[in-house]
Formats: C-alpha cells, structure tokens, sequence
C-alpha cells in the first residue's frame, strides 16, 4: 500500500523529468508573444569611468532599432536608481558614473535580437577614466579611492556588524593555553546556472496589467518589489503577474532584481510590446551578483588537551560597487555566525565590515543558507590548524570536541538553538565507510617513499529554513511560506505553493508530502509554484527554505484536510468523529478495521453528500511560521593523491554522509548531494574571479572561469544518518546546500594533510596545480 | 603594458618630425585605417580596425599630441573605444640625429586595454602587440627610407 502511495521515503521517480529528458521544458526563453521585442544592454569597458558623453544617433538610425534607453531617460521616471535587498540602492543605468566593469550604460530595444546587439555596438560613449579600486583591504584605507560619491559618507565603509561576548571571548584569549591563528579568503565566484537570466515583460496598455516571465526565485516578493518601486508608474499589485515557469538553476543568482529586468517591464510598459531580455554567458558571469569574497581572520583557543574554548572573527565583506547581496534583511553578513560549527565554544565573538570596490555588485548566499559556507570552511579549516598546532589527529580531535547528542536543543556562543544533531556518529559512519584507519597506515608508508597523499575531514553543521518571523524578514516581508491544497470530487489533488523550484523536484516531493498525509497516491496529485496568480503568497526558493518552511505548511494544510476529512468520513460511517481514527492511510472505526473509508471516497463525499451544516468542498491553506530554524549536518571525508610532477591534486574517495533529517525522497536527496558535492569541489580547485588593478575581469567566460566536468568529478561516496528535527511537522530539515556547504574544507584539509609534513598549514582555494607546484618547489620536493 | 624600442632610420631628423607628427601621414602605416578625420594640427580622430586573433573591434580613438617641442620630441595621448572594450595609449618619442642622413628614435608606450579584448586576449596580448609594433615601424621606416619622389 505504502509503495503505491509513494509517500514519504520513497524514491519516487521525478514528475518533472518528464518533461526535461524530452526537451519539453519550458523556460523564459521559450516565451515567444506577437509583437515582441528585444533589449540588449551596452556595458561599460571600464570599471570606473565619468560619462562625458552618450552619442546614440548611429544606434537609432539602424533599421529596427524601435528605441535607445540611457540613465537620462530614466530620471524623469525616477527607475535610474532602483533598491537592493540590504538597505542600499543600485543604478539601473547610470547618469554620469559607471562604477564597474561590465556595469549596464544604456539599452537598445529592437524588432530582432541582432539588431539589438548591433545598436548596442553602435552606441558610442565617451568615458573619463577614474582610479579604481579593486582591493576591499586597500579600499578601506584613508584615502582610498572612492567608489560610492552618490553616498554622504564619503568612504568606502558599508557597514559594520558584530556579534557575541566581546570581552569575554578577549579574556578567554588571553587565558588560553594554547592560540591558532589563520587568515584566509574565500575567493569570489559565480553560480554559471546553465540558464542564464532573463525576462519576458508584457504590458497591456488596455487592461494595465503587467505580465512578466521571469527566471526569479522569489516571484512573490519580485511582485511586491515591482509595485513598490514602480507603483508611481500606476503598477499596482492585483494589476502585477509574475510568473517563473521552469528554471535551469539558481543557487541564489536568480534572487536578486537585475537592471536588465527593470528596462525589459520599462520598455514594455513604454512601448506596450512584450519585450525580451536574455542575458549571453558573458554578461551573466560579470555582471550578475557575485558570491562569497569573504577576507577572513579567524583564532581559536584551546586547552593543551584539544578543548575547544574560544572563537575569534575578523572579516572584510566585498560587496562590489553596491551592497547587492540578498540576506534577510536584519542580517548583513547572512547567518555567517553558525561559524561555530559542531562544537561548543564557550565564548565567541565574530565581526565583519563590508566594503565599496569598483567591481560588479553582489554577495549573494551560492547555494548556502547566506554565508554558512564562508563560515563551515573557516571552522572546519581552523580545526585543522589547531590539530596540526597540538599534534593531534583531526577526527580525534573532532570527536573530543563534538557538541553532545544529548546537549540538544544546544544554544550556541552565538545564540542559535542547534534543533539536533549526533555529529560522532556522523564521522564514525564516514570513518568506517572509508577505513581511515587503514588509510592513515598507508598514508604513513607513503610518507616514508616520498608520496603525497592527504585525508581531509569537514564535519560541518549548516543552518537553513529561514525563517521565523521574529528575526526573519526580506524589506519588511516575514519569511513564512505557504501551501493550499484542493482535494477534487475525485479524490485528485492540486497542491501550490509559495515556492519555486529551480530543479530541486518540488512536483515530486510535495506531492509526497501530501501523499503520505492524505493517502492520495502521489500521481493523482499535482504540485503548482511559480505564478503569482494562483499560487499562494511565499518567499520563494533559496536558503534550502522550500522544505522546511513550505515543507512544514504542505504537512500542516493536508492535517487541516485530514481534521475535515476525519467528520465527513464519520458521518458516512455513522460513527462518532471520536470513534474514528486515520490508520494504514484510511479511516477507520477503533477497532473495526472493516468498517473504513478512503480519503477518495470522503472527497467524493465532500461534494456530493458532505454532513448538513458543513462547509461543502475539501480544500485548506497554510501559512506556516517555523518555530526555529533547522540545523542539517554532516561529515565528510576526502582522499587526494599529489602529482609530484604537476601538482595535480587528485581525488581518490570522497565520502560524504549528510543528515539532513527525515528524508521525503532518497533519490532526490542523493541527487542534491552528488550535485552539491560538485559545486563544492568547483571552488576548492577551479574556480574564482580575479581582477587586475585596471578592474578587468579575470575569468568572465568560461574561457578563464573554470567549471568542473564530468571528467573532473570523481566518484561521489553517499551515506546518511537520520535525526529529524523535533520541531518540523514532518522532522525534515533540508538538503540541498549541504554538500556545498561541507566539501570545499574535506578537499582543502586534504591537500593540506598531504603537504603538512613539510610544514604546510594552509592554502587558499581555488588551490590549483599552479600553486602546490609552487610550494613543492619551495619544499624541494617537485619532480 | 608597457613597450619601448629605438629605431634606427635612414633619413634626416626633420624628414622624421614632420612624417611622425603629421597625422596624415602618419596613420597611413596605422593598421588597417578605416577612416582619418583631422581636428586641429595636435588633435585627429582615427578609426582602425584591430585585435588580438579572432577577437577583433573597430577601435575609435582620439589622438592629441600633448607635448610637441620640434624636432626632437613628442607625447601623444591617443584614447579609443571598441564595442565591449576600451584602449589609452600615452607614447612618447625622442629623435636625436646621427648625422644628417640618419635619425635614432627612442620610443616608450604605456597601454591600457579593457574590456572584452582584455578579458579574453590576456594571454595573447603582448604577441599581438609586438607585431603590431613591427609592422608599424617597418611601414614607417620603409616609407622614409624611400627614396624623395617630387
């Protein structure tokens, strides 16, 4: 019965691949309306320039060109600035200062695509080149360039934010037996989605209502951004329709309002054609926000014996040229504060200042719950360290150190309330999984020929699921989520939702979710996201929120059929409601198992022959505010081979078991680790975006940005432990950023254990074969 | 980036100044002019077409001989824009004369190249420039060397 239904722990085939192996998804650019037009946005060659001039005369004569967009025109609409998410603002074309490369200076709206881009060629301006500042640190200093003249501070300061016992964690310092102390820098790179971003506005100058198709994460709120900064162009919000039809990745990128989407609905709303914008790869690596590009200096104290006792954090957030990251709003370095990880300090304090540079705007969470990747591999990085300092093996010293199965709910130094965890059994599994013991032998033997090989342990603890109302909100919108479920006469079912997939499964595991609460085989129900017309109002799909927030009001909207569902079922087994009990997915009599109803028939009933004086019909809503947020976890653990020669670091094992609470669907679950595995191990040795004091981007095709494929990957080891959240309706805490939360630390303590007898602590990710080569060189041990 | 050379060419100081510093004559060993449009006698606007291997752009660039002290020396300032990309180019030149038949030119540029070209022709960069620069003054020298024809 319960394969059939196909509830929860199922591994149900995805619905939606249906569609996607057949190339019959669709997505923005699949959009093709009557009359549509095309924008392309002319960028700026420099990264700081004074616009003296913006000659469009050529760019109009060309023959389809239907109209040229510059900062200027936007004025008098006042939609040359728009808000970002963190209280700052961003141009959406400049007027007289282009502050970054790549940055948008004007756009063509044309009949064709390539007429568009040859009006974008045709535009000619006329730039001043100003100094540039790429360097947070150096862009910190007096005198410093300054990025930001719009602003009355006139320095490139953004904010500063702190949390935890100062003066306590300075005195722990200062006690401590023993200090590691280790700066490093979590390079900036992008999420390279496979879709790149784009719009389809559609104005229709009769009715005033706008429609939009939009590779947007957050449909909801992107409705209320549109009638909040454009609502004096007479876009009201019953008048606004967001629709994100299918989506070839986010991890964060497609979070943000891009000055792309604001010109597409402008041109639309001027003109009264549907316009289309899709950005090319280029535009999408250079100009869309950024992630990560965190300088960090981070201090741990400990007892001679390995206990863990105090954390200290300095950081210096770049933002770029705006504060354009997408965290709730009352947090500005994101939950950066789940750096103590898996063990309980005592004291903790943790600071960051964010910083102005002339580089494109950003600082959005890729694939991570805002920050806690930045903050798993500090942590889990600094144990290293520490067991390297005190001698120590680095899975003992973790064990030592574990916050205790039985310590939860724990509250940590920093203030949030861990919902549960077994971290030991976690790296037990991995450790047996991968036989470190044996392998730490071999790695010794090797050691005595000369060979380079490394194991490196990342037992990390996320946290996800913003998030409650009380702390949690997105410019003022608390972040629950939310679900209505209709029940059909027969017994079919419609679900929506507040959130979106961009790949994760939704139409598979909230049906399973329904599925298991219901007893509806999960066929017979159908999961809608996406269009904010007929979808509930929610936040959307990042943060791995979709579960535990939209998750948790799935369960509850189906208990709330159920509850309905258990009267009628009563009244059609003339039975006493309290007679009544939900058992093997039906109702049942107590006791007389024969006498039952399905919730096929119950359904039929509700609208065909419900008890006098109820409500006909089977449907309910929820808007589910989490009590708390959930904390998956997990322990990884990596082996690398070095290339004495090259410096080729090559992955022999990787084994990863993840936590991650009740599991709806172990296929879908396995699927998010292999994928987040590889985003993990792609900044671990690949990819990063540099810039040259000019401020020209290094690494903005993928002639230079490094994505790892299928030839880089290596085989991904899985396993899992289960401890539900208590809290959760169904225990579940989410998973898909887990893997590229945990894996960059196993692959960088890897290399480092391979290279640590020749006095090797650190080295900054990406670590390339360039630069082990490098230190080979410098030990003498190059081949 | 930074170029700098001496060349040596067979022809008298004066005949050098004024090829060099005659922006007519000058852009004809420019590669591949599209168009010339001189402003004033220190200031002229060229369109060339160039790039680094299959990455090419029509470059429009605003030329100014800042500093002109006749016959020995010149900065020119020359600042242009391709679509995606953007080049400054700040060159000074120093004539001394051998004798009456011969000139040594000592020149120095400092190019900054942004943009599209810069992003993906990093790497070719200083190849490209090289034989940009050779072909320039093999074309200047070739075409002073030529004997006068009235």
């Amino acid at each position: 019965m319960a394969v059939e239904i196909g509830g929860i722990g199922h591994s149900v085939k995805r619905k939606e691949d249906a569609r996607f192996i057949r190339g019959k998804g669709k997505y923005v650019d699949d959009v093709k309306l009557p009359g549509m037009l095309y924008l392309d946005i002319a960028r700026s060659p420099l990264a700081h320039a004074r616009i003296k001039n913006i000659d469009t005369s050529k760019a109009l004569k060309i023959p389809g060109v239907v109209a040229v967009i510059t900062g200027k025109d936007l004025v008098p609409l006042n939609l040359h600035w728009m808000p970002t998410l963190m209280s700052d603002k961003q141009m959406v074309l400049p007027t007289d200062t282009v502050l970054y490369q790549a940055q948008e200076v004007a756009a063509v709206v044309a009949t064709e695509r390539y007429i568009a881009a040859d009006g974008v060629d045709a535009i000619e301006v006329d730039y001043e080149p100003l100094p540039v500042v790429v360097d947070p640190i150096k862009a910190l200093q007096p005198g410093a360039t300054l990025v930001r003249e719009d602003r009355e501070q006139k320095d490139n300061h953004i904010w500063h934010w702190e949390v935890g016992d100062k003066a306590g964690t300075d005195k722990a310092f200062k006690d401590a037996e023993v200090v590691v102390k280790q700066d490093l820098y979590i390079p900036r790179i992008h999420v390279s989605s496979i879709e790149t971003c784009g719009i389809v506005a559609s104005f229709d100058k009769v009715e005033g209502k706008l429609t939009v198709w939009m590779t947007t994460q957050a449909p909801h709120a992107i409705r209320t951004v549109i009638a909040l900064v454009a609502g004096h162009l007479g876009l009201a919000e019953h008048k606004i329709r967001v629709i994100s039809p299918d989506i070839g990745g986010g991890f964060g990128g497609k979070v943000p309002v891009y000055p792309g989407y604001v010109l597409a609905i402008g041109a639309s709303v001027l003109t009264g054609a549907p316009v289309k914008w899709i950005e090319d790869r280029a535009e999408n690596i250079q100009a869309d926000s950024f992630a990560r590009d965190y300088h960090i200096s981070a201090e741990l104290a400990a007892k001679k014996d390995g206990t863990m006792q105090a954390l200290r954090v300095k950081t210096i957030a770049d933002h770029g040229a705006f504060d354009a990251a997408a965290n709730p709003s009352k947090y500005p370095a994101g939950l950066f504060h789940i750096i103590t990880g898996s063990y309980p300090f005592q004291k903790s304090f943790v600071e960051v200042d964010g910083a102005y540079t002339n580089k494109p705007p950003g600082g959005i969470a890729y694939r991570c719950s805002f920050r806690v990747t930045e903050a798993a591999f500090t942590i889990e990085r600094l144990v290293d360290v520490l067991a390297l300092e005190l001698k120590r093996d680095p899975a003992e010293l973790r064990m030592q150190n574990f916050i205790p199965p039985t310590a939860f709910p724990y509250t940590s130094a920093l203030g949030w309330e861990y919902d549960s965890g077994d971290y030991g059994r976690a790296l037990r599994l991995a450790m047996d999984k991968i036989g470190y013991a044996e392998l730490r032998k071999e790695q010794a033997a090797k050691r005595a020929k000369g060979e380079l090989m490394g194991i490196g342990i990342s037992s990390f603890t996320e946290i996800v699921g913003a998030g409650p109302s009380k702390n949690f909100d997105i410019l003022g919108i608390k972040m629950f989520d939310s679900a209505e479920i209709r029940v059909h006469p027969t017994g079919k079912v419609m679900v929506r939702i507040g959130v979106k997939s961009q790949g994760q499964g939704h139409e598979t595991t909230f049906g399973q979710i329904v599925a298991e609460e219901l007893g509806i085989p999960v066929a017979d129900i159908a999961v809608e996201e996406g269009d904010t017309d007929t979808a509930p109002y929610g936040l959307g799909t990042y943060a791995s929120r979709s579960t535990p927030v939209a998750g948790g009001a799935t369960a509850i909207a189906a208990r709330k059929i159920r509850e309905k569902a258990k009267l009628i079922a009563a009244h059609l087994l003339e039975a006493n409601p309290d007679d009544v009990e939900w058992k093997d997915y039906k109702f049942q009599v107590k006791g007389v198992p024969a006498k039952s109803k399905t919730m096929q028939e119950v359904a039929f009933a509700a609208y065909t022959n419900h008890p006098q004086g109820m409500e006909a019909g089977l449907e309910a809503v929820d808007y589910y505010d989490p009590p708390n947020l959930t904390f998956p976890f997990g322990s990884y653990i990596c082996v690398v081979d070095i290339d004495r020669g090259t410096g080729e670091v090559k992955i022999r094992r990787f084994v990863a078991v993840d936590d991650c609470g009740t599991i709806i669907n172990p296929m879908i679950v396995e699927g998010q680790i292999h994928g987040g595995l590889t985003m993990g191990l792609a900044p671990a040795l690949y990819e990063q975006i540099t810039y040259d004091e000019q401020g020209n981007i290094q690494g903005g095709t993928f002639m230079d940005y490094l994505l790892p494929t299928a030839m880089e990957t290596p085989n991904w080891e899985t396993a899992k432990t289960t401890t539900p959240s208590p809290h959760h309706p169904i225990g579940a805490k989410g998973v898909g950023e887990s893997a590229t939360v945990g894996a960059p630390a196993a692959i960088a303590n890897a290399v480092v254990d391979a290279l640590a007898h020749l006095g090797v602590r650190h080295i900054d990710i990406p670590i390339t074969p360039w630069k082990v080569q490098k230190i080979l060189k410098e030990k003498g041990v190059a081949e | 980036m930074r170029f700098e050379g001496t060349l040596d060419i067979a022809a008298p100081r004066d005949r050098v100044w004024s090829f060099l510093t005659d922006p007519k004559q000058v852009t004809t060993c420019a590669p591949d002019v599209q168009s010339l449009e001189v402003t004033d006698p220190h200031r002229f606007k060229v369109v060339v077409r160039a790039g680094v291997g299959p990455i090419k752009g029509t470059f429009t660039m605003n030329v100014e001989f800042t500093e002109l002290e006749e016959p020995g020396h010149a900065t020119v300032v020359a600042r242009g824009q391709a679509p995606g990309s953007a080049v400054e180019m700040r060159s000074t030149m120093d004539l001394a004369a051998l004798d009456g038949t011969r000139t040594t030119m000592k020149w120095a540029s400092d190019v900054t190249v942004s943009g599209m070209i810069q992003q993906v022709g990093a790497r070719l960069m200083q190849g490209a420039a090289d034989k940009i620069t050779q072909q320039v003054f093999s074309c200047i020298k070739a075409k002073l060397e030529a004997p006068v024809t009235a």
